[in-house]
């Protein structure tokens, strides 16, 4: 079910009920844009955020955006000098994704006229984080699909990002958006976070990525060396991966019920000696095809008589090896390029998934359980919402354009989006009245 | 008037023979105002050379996978540098703070080749991070030899105003102390000092998650510090090339020096391989020459390639402008791309997702910058991601698979044991050149650092290809062979004997490092990657 209809019972959600959501056809979309561009995209908050309170120089006007437009045309190194402008073009180009770089030096569209080109000064500390880095240990759904089961891995990052950046990090502002298909991205805002030079992007995600990947018998396996004594983030992120751990991998994905998922396991103990000897016991003890759950049973039991056992097989460096397994599984899979690149694109958020329809929506971290990726709405659906809601009210048409437009996405599913988002935007826009007052 | 003079001279070789201890007064310091000593155009030139000897040898450190300041890159590192003659700064770097005459004299020598070096290395942001890179290894290792109070007394002599934590401060993230601060036992930790600092200044140790982290402030014990100091320092060197560029014109009207300097400069851009000269590779051999001059990096590209029609987006970068650089047209190219994608998926979406791509690789798009071919340094750096083929298969390749791999490949028992004594031990680039004797049945031992030399090498030994010569470059004056393939000689011409061989063989290492340092300016061109932004 989705969310919204459990917590917003009344007007917008009783409309999308009544009939049922149109499917998308990606056929259609450029005839949909124009009317979402101008009845839905909510333009004001959207400036609020890239403005940031006009807090520095140049913060909004030298900022680059830039265009997908029909038939693949990449428009690069846009900038707008006030939000009507950005508005205006918006709504005039109608383009198919919306991407956001960084604050440049000076007017990004300058950029081949300024000698010595044009750098980065200041950009959101950005996250990615795909499902098809998931592939290997969800059994539900492979590539672009993506379901409910799969989704909790998304659930699983999310939690683990947040705390991370906040509890580490001590940043505050950091704004999740659904991607529209199977990903999720995240942007921190905060300050110091928007004035990371490259060497500090780079040190925080690589502090925050802790799976490599080794290609073992010609598969890539992820594996994590743990230690002696295991990091404070780590064991933090254990406590979100292991209570989790059976309902993802063994219930929901049953990851180890296939000879296959068993080798995957496996392949994951980076010690020779013992992996070896783990196959042996295992092979000996279950048939193929046994439940996950006996597998991971046994598995546990074998480690832990293993690391206890006086004669000491395992040397002390599979101390930690069930905990190291859980991690690999679970652990969030980040695209460290996009949050170290200092001027990487990424699409901004209430943009139309070109393939889905689905809307870039803001997600609430604490609420991520309950989001639902194959509920999020559609822009066909979104605009026979809102086309329903006029007929219903009739209003649309004798109230003033300007007025009604702002409230339009009210009118919809989509309410609940921007409504994380604004909540977003106050907090931001409290830090820099307190900042403000400082001085 | 004869006597006054004398009198003034006397007086100022006094004052030097005063100032030298004053002046260096430890083995450790922070560059920070450059020399006004007058010195020797001769001794300028030794110094230099010295410097880059030393620089070097940390280069050569940083490319064997050891880990920084482990005993492993100690041993190594004292072994290079006693090789190359370079005990006393051997010594700067592990004795004490002695007051001998000599390591004064070191320590002078320290200071002003430095400064020296930081004329010829501003004038790239390239050259600067390479020198800046291994500077710091430099730094990081002679700090590491310092004790306790000589840490305190250096912390004062640069006006580093940190306060430990007291006791209360300390008990209160004790636990977060006791688990995440590396390299150090729980009752050890318990006895450090340690000082809280905003994360930004510690990244090195953020990064490898060596020490804890709460709410934007790192918390770092003494022995940590180093990593603190050397931001530093960083910071210090940083500044110094650039105020260096600013009056590099100046220097550059003293003819004596500036012909040096440019010298020195001129001889580390190595071998090129963004533009192939030799020949074109028609892509129909590309099957056959994978198998016979690929080094196994690209082998392994070429045949997930073929097998799955696809690759991703590193392997794509990795392996395109590999082929770039031993002479695949951008034509063949596109078409040899496009023939393999396509068996998965229609052409109009090769066309939309990929094509701009190989364009953009071969500065045909975008910021039209002709990419250069991935160096060994850049691909062992590689981390590779679910999914990925590329990165250096001696480092990313489980051993078992790796095993099987060369076995597939017809190699014998025995000759996989000698290549995998190498992979397991960290040292890729050794593991790929007996890889290369093996399978070329060759004698001499190539010095590999990059794929495309690599290919080169193969495609010289079975004799397709001549070896690359410049005109000004005597035959009989090489002792290596990719010498000879390295452009730009003529202004090598005023280095003389062993200066010169020493040069080359810094060129050689410098290419390597060159190369893996455009990935930065690079990665931010890569970002307009069409297939990379993320629907």
């Amino acid at each position: 079910m989705p969310e919204s209809n459990t917590e917003e019972g009344n007007g917008p959600q009783q409309v999308s009920q009544q009939s049922a959501a149109p499917a998308y056809d990606p056929n259609i979309l450029p005839d949909m844009l124009p009317v979402y561009y101008r009845r839905l995209f909510p333009h004001q908050p959207f400036y609020r955020w890239l403005s940031y309170g006009l807090s520095e120089d140049g913060i909004f006007t030298n900022r680059e955006i830039s265009f997908t437009l029909h038939d693949d045309i990449y428009v690069r190194y846009l900038c707008y000098d006030t939000p009507a402008d950005l508005e205006k073009d918006i709504c005039a180009r109608n383009p198919y994704k919306i991407d956001i770089g960084a604050v440049m030096s000076t007017r990004p569209k300058n950029f081949r006229i300024v000698p010595g080109g044009i750098t980065p000064v200041q950009r959101e500390l950005v996250f990615d984080i795909d499902m098809t880095d998931y592939d290997e240990v969800r059994t539900c759904c492979s590539g672009a699909e993506v379901c409910q089961k799969c989704w909790k891995f998304m659930v699983l990052a999310a939690r683990i990002l947040e705390s991370a950046l906040r509890e580490d990090f001590g940043f505050e502002h950091v704004l999740w958006i659904f991607s529209g298909r199977r990903g999720i991205h995240c942007w921190v805002c905060d300050q110091q976070a928007r004035l990371l030079d490259a060497r500090g992007r780079s040190a925080v995600a690589e502090y925050l990525n802790i799976i490599n990947y080794v290609t073992y018998k010609g598969s890539s396996t992820p594996r994590i060396q743990l230690g002696d004594r295991i990091h404070h983030s780590l064991r933090r992120a254990l406590k979100f991966v292991e209570p989790m751990f059976e309902e993802i991998i063994l219930d929901d994905q049953n990851l180890f019920g296939t000879p296959k998922g068993v080798s995957k396991l496996m392949h994951i103990i980076s010690d020779d000696g013992a992996r070896n000897e783990l196959a042996v016991y295992l092979q000996k003890s279950h048939e193929d095809g046994t439940h996950s759950r006996a597998i991971w049973e046994s598995f546990a039991r074998f480690a832990n008589s293993m690391r206890t056992s006086a004669a000491n097989v395992w040397s002390r460096k599979l101390k930690h090896v069930v905990e190291e397994v859980q991690l690999c599984l679970l652990y969030p899979r980040l695209d460290i390029n996009v949050t170290k690149g200092f001027n990487h694109l990424l699409k901004a958020p209430f943009c139309i998934h070109p393939a889905t329809g689905k809307v870039c929506v803001p997600f609430s971290v604490s609420a991520v359980a309950k989001f639902d990726p194959t509920t999020v709405p559609t822009i066909s659906q979104l605009l026979q919402e809102i086309n329903a809601f006029d007929d219903k009210t009739k209003s649309y048409m004798e109230m003033p354009e300007d007025k009604s437009r702002i409230k339009d996405h009210k009118k919809t599913s989509m309410f609940k989006g921007v409504l994380v988002f604004e909540e977003f935007l106050r907090k931001l826009e409290r830090s820099f009245k307190e900042n403000s007052m400082d001085f | 008037m004869d006597f006054h003079l004398k009198k003034r001279q006397r007086s100022d070789i006094k004052l030097e023979v005063v100032s030298l201890e004053t002046k260096y007064p430890h083995n450790v310091m922070l560059y920070k105002y450059p020399p006004t000593d007058d010195i020797h155009i001769e001794e300028f030139e030794e110094l230099a050379l010295e410097r880059l000897r030393l620089l070097r040898v940390f280069d050569r450190a940083a490319t064997k996978a050891l880990r920084m300041l482990s005993d492993d890159w100690k041993a190594y590192v004292n072994a290079e540098l006693t090789r190359e003659g370079l005990r006393n700064y051997l010594r700067l770097c592990t004795g004490g703070d002695s007051k001998h005459e000599s390591d004064i004299q070191t320590r002078r020598r320290d200071y002003i080749s430095h400064f020296i070096l930081r004329l010829a290395y501003c004038r790239s942001e390239d050259l600067s991070r390479w020198f800046i890179a291994r500077e710091m290894d430099y730094f990081k290792y002679k700090f590491s030899a310092l004790s306790g109070p000589e840490i305190k007394q250096f912390l004062d002599v640069v006006n580093f105003s940190f306060q430990p934590l007291t006791e209360a401060q300390k008990d209160q993230v004790k636990d977060g102390l006791y688990e995440s601060t590396a390299g150090q036992s729980v009752a050890k930790i318990e006895l450090l000092d340690f000082y809280k600092v905003p994360f930004t200044q510690v990244l090195d140790l953020v990064r490898s998650r060596r020490c804890y982290l709460k709410a934007g402030f790192a918390y770092v014990n003494t022995h940590d510090l180093v990593s603190l100091v050397g931001t530093k320092h960083m910071d210090e060197i940083e500044q110094g090339l650039a105020a260096a560029k600013v009056f590099i014109d100046d220097i550059e009207s003293d003819e004596r020096i500036s012909r040096m300097l440019k010298a020195l400069h001129n001889s580390y851009v190595g071998k090129d391989y963004t533009v192939c000269k030799d020949a074109a590779v028609p892509i129909e051999s590309l099957d056959q020459l994978s198998k016979t001059s690929y080094p196994l990096c690209m082998r392994m590209c070429h045949e997930h390639l073929r097998a799955n029609h696809h690759i991703k987006h590193g392997g794509r970068m990795q392996y395109g402008l590999f082929l770039k650089g031993i002479g695949v047209t951008l034509e063949d190219s596109l078409r040899f791309w496009r023939e393999e994608f396509t068996k998965k998926m229609d052409a109009d979406k090769f066309a939309r997702s990929y094509e701009y791509n190989i364009n953009h690789n071969y500065g045909k798009k975008g910021s039209m910058v002709n990419y250069t071919p991935y160096s060994c340094l850049k691909i062992i750096k590689e981390m590779a991601a679910p999914g990925d083929c590329h990165g250096c298969p001696y480092k990313a390749m489980d051993p078992v698979s790796l095993k099987t791999k060369m076995s597939s490949y017809g190699l014998s028992p025995s000759a996989i044991d000698e290549v995998m004594r190498y992979a397991t031990s960290g040292h890729y680039q050794l593991a790929c050149s007996k890889y290369f004797m093996i399978t070329h049945n060759s004698t001499t031992e190539p010095t590999i650092n990059h794929p495309n030399g690599y290919f080169e090498e193969s495609q010289i030994v079975m004799g397709n290809r001549q070896k690359r010569v410049t005109g000004s470059q005597p035959q009989q004056h090489q002792p290596n062979k990719l010498r000879s393939a390295i452009k730009g000689g003529a202004d090598r011409s005023m280095m003389m004997g062993n200066d010169d061989d020493e040069l080359w063989r810094i060129a050689e290492t410098q290419e390597r490092t060159l190369q893996s340092q455009q990935e930065l300016s690079q990665a931010f061109d890569d970002d307009l990657d069409l297939t990379e932004i993320q629907y």
